[in-house]
């Protein structure tokens, strides 16, 4: 199966953040799979809420809109629908590429 | 939350303008405090709320960036905590916050909350932002820096003035006073005061034999010694007239020390006089000498006169007592009231002193003890 490259544009002034930003991203991912796994859902909420509030202000808008449809699954207990997000979570992060400007 | 790593940011150099970051996500707090480096400010950064309470009080911040979501102590209650404290209430404070309920808006405007940002953050709308609080912030310093260099001007031209009327000490009191002229009240009291009334012995002589113009150069520095002498002790001087002078001291402020401060400004005002006196002497052939009367009691002071003229000045027995005390006495010489006297009797050189016969005051009936002491 071949997989979507997803592209990020970064501002270079960020260029020094963006390695620890997704070392956290990946590590957050571990985490949100834990969580589901002992269905956590207060913590796999905080973690969407956060997702939201980071993602979109480094330029990653994918981590800021999963982030919300993660923070909403979790509100409502929705295993099955925050299986299908943490997967895509799990994907983008893989698959990202960040050109700096 | 606090797993996450903190990323490497290159330290910009200082600047002026400091601008604490208060999040726990280390990601948004670098991205914070990266941006505002990039725009040539100092930012730092603390993860929890009373972390930001105690930076703020250890080095206060021109600008707060604070989340709401905090561990422990919220982002609403620092702000609360900064907007209630007089010394920080004046920082801007600008909430950085996912949360976009109205009620979460409601409780930053309640805490006082400067301005709002919303996460994701835009950089662009972050900084329009912050250099608005920027300038807004330093405007305010500006006028209040103004404001203060014109309340110093102000006290200074106050004090300039008082000063030619009251000693310098008691003109710091009065403009350091709440209410400004609160020691000098508007309603008449009593009080216990030792009052001294000092004038030149050969006047007469000299206004009789000498140029007007010589008269009153020789006036103003007789004056000058005089009152120097009343200054040096703190003495408040409530009256000039001719040659003579009245000084009070206890009024308007307490001085427990009240009679050895009025008995050393009788001896200061005679030995600064000496010279003066041995000057005049050469260049006019007089003989002058201070004379001075010394008596404790019970005076009135008020504000006495009418809305054109109103002086600030003591009356009574015992200011009486002293101008009885003052004409008796001849060149170099003190007469100190008795019971004054007792108080003073250690400070006093010996063998200088012997009793004077009894003085009875006009519409008194009994006689008031006299100690003389030859300076």
């Amino acid at each position: 199966m071949t997989q979507d490259v997803h592209t990020v544009k970064v501002s270079k002034d960020l260029e020094d953040l963006i390695p620890t930003f997704l070392a956290n991203r990946k590590k957050e991912l571990d985490t949100l799979r834990q969580a589901l796994t002992a269905a956590d859902f207060e913590q796999i909420r905080q973690i969407g809420h956060r997702m939201r509030g980071v993602g979109n202000s480094y330029g990653f808008d994918n981590v800021t809109s999963l982030g919300k449809l993660i923070e909403d699954g979790a509100k409502a207990s929705d295993r099955a629908g925050l299986e299908t997000h943490i997967a895509a979570y799990g994907e983008y992060l893989s698959n990202v590429r960040i050109t700096y400007e | 939350m606090s797993d996450l790593a903190t990323p490497v940011r290159n330290l910009a150099p200082q600047t002026a303008f400091r601008v604490l970051v208060v999040d726990d996500d280390p990601d948004m707090a670098e991205l914070l405090a990266a941006t505002m480096e990039a725009e040539g400010m100092e930012p730092e950064v603390v993860s929890d709320g009373e972390a930001a309470i105690a930076a703020v009080a250890a080095a206060p911040p021109d600008l707060v960036l604070l989340d709401v979501l905090l561990p422990g102590t919220s982002g609403f209650e620092v702000c609360r905590r900064l907007k209630t404290d007089p010394l920080t209430a004046l920082i801007p404070v600008v909430l950085v916050t996912a949360l976009e309920d109205r009620e979460s808006r409601l409780l930053g405007i309640e805490a006082g909350a400067d301005d709002f940002l919303h996460k994701p953050v835009r950089r662009e709308e972050l900084m329009a932002r912050v250099k608005t609080l920027r300038r807004l912030h330093e405007t305010r310093r500006e006028l209040e820096a103004q404001r203060l260099a014109a309340e110093v001007e102000h006290k200074e031209a106050l004090h300039k003035a008082l000063s030619r009327y009251v000693s310098p000490r008691l003109t710091d009191r009065i403009i350091g006073a709440a209410g400004g002229a609160a020691p000098f009240r508007t309603e008449a009291e009593r009080a216990d005061v030792v009052v001294l009334f000092a004038d030149l012995r050969g006047f007469s002589r000299i206004t009789e034999t000498i140029r007007v113009h010589h008269v009153v150069d020789m006036l103003n520095e007789y004056f000058w010694v005089l009152t120097e002498a009343a200054y040096q002790h703190e003495g408040t001087i409530f009256n000039m007239a001719g040659d003579s002078l009245l000084v009070g001291f206890n009024v308007p402020f307490a001085q427990p020390d009240a009679p050895a401060r009025a008995w050393r400004t009788a001896m200061d005002m005679v030995s600064r006089f000496a010279p003066v006196s041995a000057e005049w002497r050469t260049r006019f052939g007089v003989a002058t000498g201070v004379g001075i009367g010394l008596c404790r009691g019970e005076v009135i002071i008020g504000n006495i006169g009418s809305p054109h003229f109103m002086s600030y000045t003591i009356i009574g027995d015992t200011v009486n007592t002293a101008a009885r005390l003052m004409q008796m006495a001849q060149a170099d010489e003190v007469l100190v009231e008795a019971a004054l006297y007792e108080s003073i009797r250690p400070l006093v050189p010996a063998g200088r002193t012997h009793v004077r016969e009894e003085v009875v005051l006009r519409g008194k009936s009994e006689a008031v003890g006299v100690y003389s002491v030859k300076l």
